[in-house]
């Protein structure tokens, strides 16, 4: 399901942009710093402190990865839907707010490499639930299955992307939605699977 | 002291886009954009994982990983002199956009690197506000593995500490490189 989003055509005009260092070697855009580094060095950075840390410790250092990229989901996702690339582009194929920013921000994500990923299930409000079918969070397994999920990366900005469809207005809506990969590619599964619903009715963390 | 001025080496600057996997790559590495709320993030928690030394694990995951890139780039495009290898390596540290550096000396046994703009100090100002220690992790692996492809060293030869630190309040970051000889 893409509401009323051309997911390819968003792909198609996003996946062009080239990105490099201005003549600081900084990457400003969508009201932050941009960083463009080879996704080895997050995957092994993840890897290395989930795997290492102690098991009764596990769950909070997994905790501390998937916060990474929650907050940088909300201020860098509210970045990409005011942008004037997501408005000229994705805007006009707006017609039903939020719902249509949201698949048309997973068409962006898409786009820029961070996981081959769309929504499957919206409940407005209440329930999110996306599939990724392939992402560089998986690559961090290359034979058999993890015994542990490990994107993440998509479920912190899968939370943050509801927390900015209906958690309030920006900046006051942040932490009101929270995401728990249900499925993995990780862990041998065909796909990724990310749901997301309001903070009060998970206790996945 | 004054920043040394190097001849620049052409960058090669290879981006492609698999649209069947939807995955990028420049220079045959897979990349990703992130921004510096996920940078400032995973350097807090590598600092407050001083239970597992993550400050550490961040600045060898960043040698580990620009070891293999900086590696393929020499290769590839046979990068052999040593003015031609800190060209680039300055250049590919704008390039990912962590700011910029400048190599002000580079022997076999030491080294010394202004940071002139750095995406992890000016990410962290911006975010939290300026702080009395050093945060540069990132950019110390950077120089480390690039000071090992400098001298024909494996990773871990080198050793870095920050002497000055844009995040502090200096105008400009400094790195000091020595080999480690334990």
């Amino acid at each position: 399901m893409h509401g009323n989003i051309d997911r390819e055509k968003v792909i198609n005009e996003l996946s062009k942009i080239e990105v490099r260092g201005n003549e600081e070697g900084l990457i400003p855009g969508y009201n932050v710093l941009v960083n463009q580094l080879p996704t080895e060095f997050w995957n092994q950075f993840n890897e290395r402190i989930s795997t290492k840390v102690k098991p009764e410790l596990r769950q909070e250092a997994e905790w501390l990865l998937y916060n990474c990229a929650r907050e940088c989901g909300y201020h860098t996702g509210y970045g990409i839907i005011t942008s004037d690339e997501f408005k000229s582009v994705v805007g006009p194929m707006i017609k039903d707010q939020p719902e249509d920013i949201l698949h048309g921000a997973y068409a962006v994500f898409t786009a820029w490499g961070w996981a081959k990923s769309e929504i499957v299930e919206l409940e407005p409000g209440k329930k999110m639930v996306v599939r990724a079918y392939d992402y560089y969070e998986s690559d961090v397994v290359k034979y058999g299955k993890s015994p542990k999920l490990s994107s993440y990366m998509i479920a912190g900005v899968s939370a943050a992307f509801m927390d900015l469809a209906y958690g309030g207005e920006y900046p006051n809506g942040f932490d009101k939605f929270e995401c728990k990969q249900t499925k993995g590619i990780e862990t041998g599964d065909e796909f990724a699977e990310f749901v997301v619903t309001p903070k009060d009715q998970q206790t996945n963390w | 002291m004054e920043t040394m001025q190097l001849e620049k080496k052409d960058f090669y600057f290879d981006h492609k886009f698999d649209k069947e996997s939807c995955r990028h790559t420049l220079n045959d590495f897979q990349t990703v954009l992130h921004c510096h709320h996920y940078m400032t993030l995973t350097t807090q928690m590598a600092e407050d994982a001083e239970f597992l030394n993550g400050t550490e694990v961040l600045t060898t995951t960043m040698e580990d990983t620009i070891y293999k890139v900086l590696n393929h780039y020499y290769t590839k495009h046979n990068i052999t002199d040593l003015w031609e290898k800190i060209s680039i390596a300055e250049q590919y540290y704008s390039v990912c956009g962590l700011g910029q550096i400048k190599f002000n000396h580079v022997g076999e046994y030491s080294a010394s690197v202004d940071v002139l703009h750095s995406h992890i100090d000016e990410g962290w100002i911006k975010k939290w506000s300026k702080r009395n220690k050093p945060v540069n992790y990132i950019g110390r692996g950077f120089v480390q593995a690039a000071m090992c492809l400098f001298n024909d060293k494996p990773p871990r030869s080198y050793q870095t500490e920050e002497t000055k630190s844009i995040v502090k309040g200096d105008p400009k970051g400094e790195i000091r490189v020595w080999l480690d000889w334990e």
